[in-house]
């Protein structure tokens, strides 16, 4: 073979790959600001502290049931705004001193764990917050969304955007509610009226999830649009019905609600007992869920094949695997979460249906699902933000604190678009989620 | 082919869809007619028969709220009574007074999608263009003259509404962050923001329990069109059928149209092109809830004279059922507007006369988004053959001449 | 016969992929197909594999006819397929993308058995001296080794018919030997392989037989101990090729492209450009040599302003260019014709007068102060229809609607619609006919000849060795050689693709 005629050759340009390079430049100045942005932070918080060493604050935790013996936290708001500075202020000198290289959003948590206690402080003014309910509640507020992002979570894993779920929910809510309130009329029986409401609820969400399917797929339209057509759907049916009927007879609009209900043994674990097994089982199946889930996903065939059709459905296609029927299961059984999720609108929270009662519960879902990095378990803690969110609100309200009720409601709003802008943390997705898949 | 039959082919399908829409509607109208219904052991006929006169008063009374009685108004006419003339004429001037904002929010939406992007925070952008045109009309109240205010108002509603619309735009192009998720979330927001600025006594009406503004009418009003009692109808009618000219000469005879419509087809193409996707994406949110703004200014100051929460109504979701009945073209949404406009405005006399929800419509309109976008659902429910509608959306070069100005 | 395939047909709207093409391939034998793009390879794989089902035509499957109804029927059947591009799962690992469709399972819940697929993993790779990680994830891999995977799941579903779809297209000219290695001791071991490819030589060096695909048929069958590269070639098109583009020599001028220790990072931002440095003088053509991925994507998007330069210099006729935007790049007189025309190129759903303006839309004669003339877009349009030969009804004709030839064709009349002084254009004449190829590389030519500075990144050799007056080889984010087009052969570049530099040795 001939030698090659080289006119010019760089074998090996002995540069070096990082250094001086814009990238690098630019993660080191992105990393000075974010630290500049931590200790200014926590300078507020210091001298906030200064005016507020003679607010107490204080956080009581029943110890074995509702309303029985507690145990308190007894600080001041001071001293929980100085927790929240120094916090501040040390995550942006560790910031600063080991620049880019620094995994700042693991440390977030030590910044706003304090920031949140201490705000909470101020706002509650020397009044005493039961965490226990605050907690409570947040599970409570929770768990409707993440079934939603568990609903999400099959679906974009199938690789399906669900921008429907909260249309979904709306009908669930309503045909567990009519449901189990014609049940009860005729057998007065509210076990059963609970079990056939939600039984319903589930069957048709399922069948709205295939209706999504089939638009998708066999019409090929737009998953967005498609979404978007049984999200106003939903409004507008439930809507006319109400007005139509429920309005007037109210009974068919009264299913027997579902009360909390206290797990044996685990909810007599101390602290922790009251807050997550005193609650109602709706909560229970969401832990269930969570984890079977988790389970189903990463360990099984099941798993394994839908998370293939959502990554790369093609490759699924050539092994034989039925992408299409994949995802029009996954759907259904979207679906049913969904319709889950919706009956605890109307047969816990607030025991009728309510016109547009969702209120945005199924896209604050699907915001849990991007916060929660597509994992049932990530989803759960995400949802549980939100829930916090919302069980703090009412905390307030129930404390009289003067504080707008409109600017508290919209933090849940507020916080997903920040969660979806991805300020929080950029993660990803399944690769083809949203995308037509053609089947040969 | 002749323009005429490519019209004819490009209208059947959308005709088609809001006919089928409206006869699912009538089905629902059957089944929810408890009344009858419950005759249908003992009664069979005439259970069905009432039912079905349900539909038939319900629709009529759509046809009657939207168009009045022709015959009403010839005689009106006649008498040269205005009292009279006016009453004749309302049921049409109410349909296009609930026209107007239509057209501002299907052109809102149209130009969205035609950028890519999915906008459906009209209603968000509406309700935020309300508040800033009622808060200038407030403060300014008394020390400017009406017509200074009228200007002022409608463009800080314009800015408002835009300003709603750019902060979506700005999160797709620098995050990604889905804009259907985001607007929504701002909709929501937006109830919230219109709700705590109405309790504010300056705004809200004085002595009034409820969260509504004062009324606006005394301050600043959007001179009519026709003059006569209790007619709505004003110049911001006009100003929406100009938008739409505006909008179709942007989309179709400016370079920054062009960059819209590239962007919104393929942002990478447009990208290798040297445009800005990420530009585009913000310019057309930004003229997006200008356009919604600009309605809720009109509405507050004009049509509606008060701002109270449910100013904007379901129009937001109205306004993607349109703009996509008018595949995305201006001229296409003002026709459209027309039809949805009158089954709004029929819709209320149906809520009157035949207990008939008005939120039917809202239902009626999902499906007519799911016909539109599922062509082939309705060519197997009517078995007719539509050839593919190849070139769905219109282009610079083979735009109607009514798209140019 | 282990396989044979007999009169298979497969018509799709407009097109007969495959008139009646009948093969066969015994066990243990290694059958290369040799084809063009768009010769109907593809489709008949498809059918082998269950993708697709003939219009007629019958499969047999040791003399027993067969019908795949679906991929699974193929599996059963024995015929295993390495796809061009790999079909796994880029998040999954090695065990989970090989065992994908064939899991076992255990307990009421269908657990994926991964101890067990993973064994089984491990076994083949030893037997065949695959040597794979099972443990690794699939978007951490080599494209090598990803190849070897494919190889792994064909041979854990017990396929004995192995089909290799371009498999070189990806990789080094060392990784491809190393291949041909896999495939001889899979063929000794009983398997029936089915090599496709569009390289020649490829298939004298490793087929027993060879059967050459033209326009949908069977053109011809060769052995490989008889057959020489003309004779294949002109099997294949049917014609003699002109592996010369017919051009006068070079007269290089003023540099007009110079590239100085360049560093790009791509998305990933990992560093794909790693001091790269080049100059290309107007009257040239410098065609820039490489295997797939060895950074060439993002030095043409550092070049063209789509991608900014971690560091380093690039300057177009004087100008910097490393921060400039592809807007500054291109009014700077640079012609792009990208990569992937269907995706960057061109907008599909807008017409081909609008496409044509696509990146002038802004500037005179189209528009004044942002507002077209719309006569002058039509005119304009009209006359590059007309005179790069776009055969289309109208130019209202909607972009997707041409083939891929005169969409390349759009795309070339549009950036040559004005004057240029560096024409960057990557890949092509990827996926056209031999026509448009020669029409693509006779318009490069033209615009060397008017004085501009012609780069040409292309991963075929024949296209690089065609049109190159020199001929830069890229490997690794650098260019590792610069030959001059009378002196570089397939040999040569072959080497210096591969990594060896100056005196023979690999470089990192």
């Amino acid at each position: 073979m001939s030698e090659p005629t080289v006119v010019a050759a760089h074998a090996s340009a002995a540069q070096p790959e990082s250094g001086d390079s814009l990238s690098d430049r630019r993660a080191l100045r992105a990393a000075r600001i974010r630290a500049v942005a931590f200790i200014l932070i926590g300078v507020i918080a210091l001298l906030w502290a200064s005016s507020s060493f003679g607010v107490t604050a204080k956080f009581s935790f029943w110890l074995q049931e509702r309303g029985g013996a507690s145990a308190d936290l007894v600080t001041t708001v001071g001293v929980l705004w100085v927790a929240a500075g120094v916090a501040s202020i040390v995550v942006g000198v560790l910031q600063l001193v080991r620049g880019a290289s620094f995994r700042w959003r693991r440390w977030l948590l030590v910044v706003i764990a304090p920031w949140v206690a201490a705000t909470l402080g101020a706002l509650i003014n020397g009044k005493t917050a039961t965490m226990t309910n605050v907690l409570a509640s947040s599970l409570e507020a929770a768990t409707p969304i993440t079934m939603a992002a568990l609903a999400g979570i099959l679906s974009e894993r199938s690789g399906m955007f669900n921008i429907a779920l909260e249309g979904k929910m709306l009908v669930g809510a309503f045909v567990a509610a009519v449901a189990s309130s014609l049940v009860f009329l005729s057998t007065s029986n509210a076990l059963l009226a609970t079990l056939v409401g939600v039984a319903l609820a589930m069957l048709t969400c399922g069948l709205l999830g295939l209706l999504l399917a089939w638009l998708g797929i066999r019409h090929k339209v737009d998953q967005i649009i498609a979404g978007t057509v049984i999200n106003i759907g939903a409004v507008g049916i439930t809507d006319v019905i109400y007005l139509r009927v429920l309005q007037h007879s109210t009974q068919y609009n009264a299913p027997p609600s579902v009360q909390a209900m206290r797990l044996p043994l685990l909810a007599d674990i101390p602290v922790l007992g009251p807050i997550f097994f005193e609650a109602r089982p709706f909560v229970y199946v969401a832990y269930i869920l969570v984890i079977v889930l988790t389970y189903l996903i990463y360990r099984t065939r099941w798993g394994l094949r839908l998370r293939a059709s959502g990554e790369k459905p093609a490759a699924a296609g050539t092994v034989g695997i039925n992408v299409l029927a994949i995802r029009y299961r996954s759907l259904f059984y979207a679906g049913l979460i969904a319709g889950l999720a919706g009956s605890y609108l109307s047969l816990a929270t607030s025991g009728s249906f309510q016109m547009q009662m969702t209120a945005g519960k199924g896209f604050i879902g699907l915001a849990a699902v991007i916060f929660g990095a597509w994992h049932p378990i990530g989803a759960f803690f995400a949802a549980l933000v939100f829930g916090f969110a919302d069980a703090v609100q009412s905390l307030l309200s129930i404390l009289g604190v003067a504080v707008p009720p409109q600017l508290l409601a919209s933090v849940p709003y507020v916080v997903t678009i920040i969660v979806v802008a991805g300020v929080v943390g950029r993660v990803r997705g399944p690769a083809e989620a949203g995308r037509p898949y053609e089947q040969g | 082919m002749t323009r005429a039959r490519s019209l004819g082919r490009r209208i059947v399908v959308p005709a088609l869809s809001v006919i089928t829409a409206l006869l699912v509607g009538a089905i629902v109208i059957v089944l929810t007619d408890f009344e009858h219904l419950s005759q249908l052991t003992t009664d069979p006929g005439a259970a069905i028969g009432g039912a079905l006169g349900g539909v038939a008063r319900a629709y009529g009374a759509m046809l009657t709220g939207a168009f009045g009685d022709p015959g009403r108004v010839l005689t009106a006419l006649q008498s040269g009574n205005s009292k009279d003339i006016a009453a004749a004429i309302r049921p049409i001037t109410e349909t296009l007074v609930a026209t107007m904002p239509l057209i501002f929010c299907g052109l809102a939406v149209a130009v969205s999608f035609r950028a890519g992007m999915f906008n459906i925070g009209a209603d968000g952008q509406l309700r935020l263009g309300a508040l800033a045109a009622t808060m200038t009309a407030i403060f300014l109240s008394g020390q400017v003259p009406a017509p200074v205010i009228l200007v002022l108002a409608i463009l800080m509603a314009v800015i408002a509404g835009g300003l709603w619309g750019f902060v979506p735009g700005l999160l797709k192009a620098r995050t990604g962050a889905h804009e259907v998720i985001t607007t929504i979330m701002l909709n929501y927001i937006s109830s919230l923001v219109l709700f705590f600025a109405l309790r504010s006594p300056v705004l809200r009406a004085a002595g009034s329990t409820s969260p509504v503004s004062k009324n606006l009418v005394p301050i600043v009003d959007v001179p009519n069109i026709i003059d006569l009692p209790t007619i709505r109808l004003d110049w911001g009618f006009i100003v929406a059928l100009l938008m739409a000219v505006a909008v179709s000469w942007l989309l179709f005879r400016t370079t920054k149209g062009f960059e819209l419509r590239a962007s919104g087809f393929s942002a990478t193409a447009a990208r290798y092109a040297g445009m800005s996707a990420g530009g585009s994406m913000m310019l057309a949110m930004t003229i997006s809830g200008g356009l919604a703004g600009m309605s809720g200014g009109f509405m507050v100051i004009g049509t509606v004279g008060q701002l109270s929460l449910d100013i904007s109504g379901q129009i937001g979701f109205n306004a993607i059922a349109l703009a996509l009945l008018a595949g995305l073209r201006p001229s296409g949404v003002v026709m459209a507007a027309l039809l949805f406009g009158a089954l709004t405005n029929g819709g209320k006399l149906m809520g009157v006369q035949s207990g008939i929800p008005f939120d039917l419509l809202i239902f009626v309109m999902a499906l007519v988004i799911m016909f539109v976008a599922a062509p082939g659902l309705i060519r197997s429910i009517w078995r007719i053959k539509v050839t593919p509608p190849s070139p769905e959306v219109p282009s610079m070069t083979t735009a109607a001449p009514a798209e140019q100005a | 016969m282990r396989l044979e395939l007999r009169d298979i047909t497969k018509r799709f709207p407009g097109v007969l992929a495959n008139d009646r093409i009948s093969i066969s391939a015994d066990r243990g034998k290694v059958l290369g197909m040799l084809g063009e793009n768009g010769a109907g390879k593809t489709t008949l794989m498809n059918i082998l594999s269950g993708l697709y089902r003939p219009d007629s035509g019958q499969i047999l499957i040791d003399g027993e006819e067969r019908v795949f109804r679906d991929p699974v029927d193929a599996i059963t059947a024995g015929v295993g397929m390495v796809h061009q591009h790999f079909m796994l799962v880029p998040v999954f690992d090695v065990v989970e993308a090989v065992a994908l469709g064939a899991e076992t399972v255990k307990g009421p819940l269908k657990t994926f058995d991964r101890a067990a697929a993973r064994k089984r993993v491990v076994e083949l790779s030893e037997q065949y001296g695959l040597d794979v990680n099972p443990d690794a994830r699939i978007e951490s891999l080599p494209v090598g080794v990803r190849q070897r995977v494919e190889i792994i799941k064909a041979l854990y579903r017990h396929s004995d018919i192995l089909v290799l779809d371009e498999p070189s297209a990806v990789l080094t000219p060392h990784e491809t030997e190393e291949l041909f290695g896999i495939i001889r001791s899979l063929a000794a071991a009983g398997t029936t392989v089915i090599f496709i490819t569009h390289k020649l030589n490829e298939v004298l060096e490793v087929a027993d037989d060879i059967v050459v695909l033209r326009r949908g048929r069977v053109a011809g069958t060769a052995d490989p101990k008889t057959a020489t590269r003309q004779t294949l070639a002109n099997l294949m098109v049917g014609r003699d090729v002109e592996l010369i583009v017919p051009k006068g020599p070079a007269k290089p001028a003023d540099v007009v492209l110079h590239i100085e220790n360049l560093f790009v990072r791509n998305d990933r931002l990992d560093m794909s450009v790693k001091g790269l440095d080049l100059d290309v003088r107007a009257g040239e053509i410098v065609a820039v040599a490489g295997v797939q991925g060895n950074g060439q994507t993002e030095l043409v998007e550092a070049i063209t302003g789509l991608r900014s330069a971690d560091s380093g210099t690039i300057t177009i006729g004087g100008h910097h260019t490393e921060k400039a935007s592809p807007r500054q790049v291109s009014d700077l007189g640079v012609a792009h014709i990208p990569e992937d025309r269907g995706r960057d190129g061109l907008i599909s759903t807008m017409t081909i007068a609008e496409n044509y303006i696509l990146d002038s839309y802004h500037k005179a004669p189209y528009s004044h102060n942002g507002v077209f003339d719309l006569n002058a877009v039509r005119e304009r349009a009209a006359q590059g229809v007309k005179d790069f030969d776009i055969r289309t009804p109208s130019i209202e004709t909607y972009a997707g609607a041409l083939s891929g030839g005169n969409q390349q064709k759009v795309v070339v009349a549009r950036e040559f619609s004005v004057p240029v002084q560096l024409v960057v254009a990557a890949q092509p004449t990827r996926g056209l006919d031999v026509g448009s190829i020669e029409y693509i590389h006779r318009r490069l030519v033209e615009q060397r000849d008017a004085g501009a500075a012609i780069l040409i990144v292309s991963t075929e050799l024949d296209e690089v060795l065609a049109v190159g007056d020199r001929i830069a080889v890229m490997f690794d984010g650098r260019i590792v050689g610069i030959l001059s087009g009378d002196d570089a052969t397939y040999e040569n570049l072959g080497l210096l693709m591969g990594g060896a530099t100056f005196g023979g040795g690999v470089a990192a």
